[in-house]
């Protein structure tokens, strides 16, 4: 039952990477993250776009593979789709990939909700030979399907007009049909079909209970609640069913849809000799050999970083002077309180410009290219055996490896792992990765400060520290992880206009939201110093920072402000120690303390909110813990090892 | 004969997946089942997963080594 509504819902609905993101952007510009490798997006993301005269409110759901749901971000899309919200299914397709993306169309005109094709990826597919007859398709199915290159834009327009004009007609799809005795028992159980079940799920019944005969649980769960009687009727039905075909009761209706699949592909397309040898396939022999693939993935991270810090410092270098002769000017204008406000307002605005951005802007062109490029599943392919020693596995790597930008969209993408274990273990193991934030500490104070052997070190030692914290946790929680199940897409060319928008997207994050952070900070420390709390402070942190750190006491409050935003503890170092040049006031080991301590302890408030959010209180507040205390071991460490030379 | 034993190159055919519910979903999900053609296409430094293509769409999985250890083919031709 559906409330009249003006609103059409419009769901993008398909396989992991199909393209599903891309085409939500290309209708409505760019709003959510899209990627090369499975499971980019793990929540629903709407929108509205007004099409023909009439607002409609697309959906980007999470990919699904199929109706049967495993890790949450599955569950997110099936879940949506059951909701009877739904008024048209956009069925993304990555044609290239066609004989099984079909699996899931299949199960999807079962639901009978007004349907079109969206056959994406169309020109890689006629690269690879595949000829497809749009026709047919229609012909068999009864649903009309369009090509489309999302990342080109192509087709798009197309595909939402045959949306609209698919909800303004009456929708009959070739529903497929089973062996005879499948059949004949789809009927019987449709006789018995309980009237109240109607109302719990709004669904169509021959879909219900093809669900049932597949052994769904949550559909099991349901029904069971609803009409006992009705549920035992299907289990004695499912096992004759099974017996009578030999199969394990879960295998009759898959192995049956991989045949109804297989012949609708044979029918629908024509896969001709493909052209050439790709340079993409003999780049991609390379990585995924044992030895090259390795060297390559070493030499690609170590490359990023350094990229990042030669291009941060260029940048920084340029704008320095200038910056501090517009400073001079500016302070020299005002005394007293309005001294106190212009300096603060002023060091926070140049630490922005001046030392954030330089870092931060190369960081995430490199990190949008690893992630358009399809490098990151082949990182997961490489690194898994070493993981497993470790407690992990190859699908943490893609989250982890996200962290090195931003650890809350890390810690989301651990939505699709399947097993809670490995999601709660990958979830504690991130925080301890240099973000982008805490990238900007490391290039802008080691880097500078210390040369590139320590800032190596500091990255290095940054990965060997949070492998053993994942080594640690998992001997604590003694499951064995059942190993890697993952989709290594093409390598695919990243595009100019993807990801300036992503870089400008994730930028705008910075400028809107941190920056504000930054400058009103920086306002608040000069108040605070104006007036001296901020000794108050300090000599609360003392025992930390003087005792444990042997830093001055000064970092103190950098540290606190720290927890708010990563950077903030960087940048009000110059203001707290009241100097530009920080090798003139600490030594180089205090330099090295400073930036270890910095990326090992307390994660930012974003983090622990986002690990409240995913993983409960619990999960949020043991990282707490777990970061405060192997930090002061770590930096503490270091600085106590230093004294004794 | 399991997944698991296969040499770089070797052309198989799924016979069984014995990983229970779960897995075989997460295969099949994946274009994994039983009667499709695969070919090992590489393994992974330290004992890591391995990188099969089916044959029938060309996409490639990685397959972690427990995992392949319950997966039975049928060897259709050695590796070149």
């Amino acid at each position: 039952m559906k409330l009249s509504r003006n609103e059409l819902v419009i769901a993008l609905v398909g396989q992991p990477n199909c393209g599903k993101s891309t085409i939500f952007n290309a209708a409505s510009g760019f709003r959510v993250n899209t990627g090369n490798f499975a499971g980019t997006t793990v929540t629903y993301t709407e929108t509205k776009v007004s099409l023909g005269g009439r607002v409609i409110r697309l959906i980007d759901l999470p990919g699904m593979y199929s109706i049967s749901s495993h890790d949450i971000a599955q569950k997110v899309a099936r879940d949506y789709l059951l909701s009877g919200r739904v008024d048209v299914i956009i069925n993304v397709l990555d044609t290239s990939l066609m004989a099984r993306s079909l699996e899931l169309t299949i199960q999807l005109i079962e639901m009978r909700i007004p349907m079109v094709l969206a056959l994406n990826m169309f020109d890689e597919a006629q690269k690879k030979g595949l000829e497809v007859d749009l026709e047919r398709i229609k012909a068999l199915t009864g649903v009309a399907a369009y090509p489309v290159v999302a990342v080109e834009g192509l087709g798009v327009k197309e595909l939402f007009d045959a949306a609209l004009q698919v909800s303004q007609q009456e929708f009959s799809p070739v529903v497929p049909t089973y062996d005879r005795d499948v059949e004949e028992c789809i009927t019987d159980i449709a006789g018995r079909y309980p009237a109240t079940l109607n109302k719990t799920l709004s669904i169509n019944e021959r879909f219900i209970i093809i669900r049932l005969l597949e052994m769904d649980e949550d559909f099991e769960d349901v029904v069971q609640r609803v009409d006992r009687e009705f549920m035992e009727y299907v289990l004695e039905k499912r096992r004759l069913l099974a017996e009578a075909h030999n199969w394990p009761e879960s295998g009759v209706f898959a192995s049956h849809r991989h045949a109804i699949v297989l012949d609708l592909f044979e029918e629908v397309s024509r896969v001709t000799s493909r052209s050439g040898t790709d340079i993409r396939e003999q780049i991609d022999r390379f990585l995924i050999n044992p030895i090259g693939g390795l060297v390559a993935i070493v030499a690609l991270l170590f490359f990023m970083f350094s990229a990042a810090f030669f291009m941060g410092e260029i940048i920084s270098g340029l704008i320095e002077e200038p910056l501090d002769a517009l400073g001079l000017r500016l302070t020299g204008m005002a005394s007293g309180m309005t001294h106190v406000v212009v300096s603060g307002l002023f060091d926070g605005f140049v630490a922005g410009v001046g030392i954030v951005l330089p870092y931060l802007v190369p960081l995430l062109i490199l990190l949008a290219l690893l992630e358009d490029s399809g490098l990151l599943p082949r990182i997961a392919f490489m690194l898994d055996g070493l993981l497993h020693r470790f407690g992990l596995h190859g699908e943490s790597v893609v989250p982890i490896i996200l962290g090195y930008g931003c650890n809350v969209p890390a810690i989301m993408a651990t939505r699709s792992l399947e097993q809670e274990r490995d999601r709660i273990l990958t979830m504690l193991v991130i925080p301890f990765i240099a973000c982008s934030a805490r990238s900007v500490v490391i290039l802008a104070l080691a880097g500078k400060y210390l040369g590139a052997a320590y800032t190596t070190a500091i990255y290095l030692g940054n990965i060997v520290i949070a492998l053993a914290v994942s080594f640690a946790l998992s001997r604590l929680k003694i499951d064995v992880a059942p190993g890697v199940i993952m989709d290594v897409p093409p390598l695919r060319r990243p595009y100019l206009h993807i990801v300036t928008n992503k870089v400008w997207w994730r930028l705008r994050e910075f400028l809107t939201f941190a920056w504000p952070v930054i400058v009103i900070s920086s306002i608040v420390l000069a108040f605070f110093s104006f007036i001296g709390i901020d000794r108050v402070i300090n000599s609360f942190i003392a025992p930390i920072t003087t005792g444990i750190l042997r830093l001055p006491e000064e970092t103190g409050i950098t540290l606190f402000l720290g927890i708010f935003r990563k950077e903030l503890t960087l940048l009000m170092l110059n203001q707290a120690l009241d100097t530009s040049n920080i090798s003139a006031v600490l030594s180089h080991v205090q330099i090295l303390v400073l930036v270890v301590f910095t990326v090992l302890y307390i994660p930012c408030v974003a983090v622990i909110t986002t690990l409240w959010k995913e993983g409960g209180w619990k999960v949020a507040l043991y990282s707490i813990g777990l970061n405060t205390v192997v930090s002061l071991a770590v930096a503490g460490g270091i600085a106590s090892v230093a004294g004794l030379f | 004969m399991s997944l698991l034993e296969l040499k770089k190159g070797t052309i198989a055919v799924i016979h069984r997946l014995n990983g229970g519910k779960g897995i075989s979903a997460r295969m099949s999900g994946l274009g994994l089942y039983e009667g499709k053609r695969i070919r090992v296409i590489s393994t992974a430094p330290f004992s890591g997963p391995l990188m099969v293509e089916d044959l029938s769409s060309g996409a490639r999985i990685m397959i972690g080594r427990g995992i392949a250890s319950r997966v039975e083919v049928t060897v259709e031709a050695e590796s070149k």
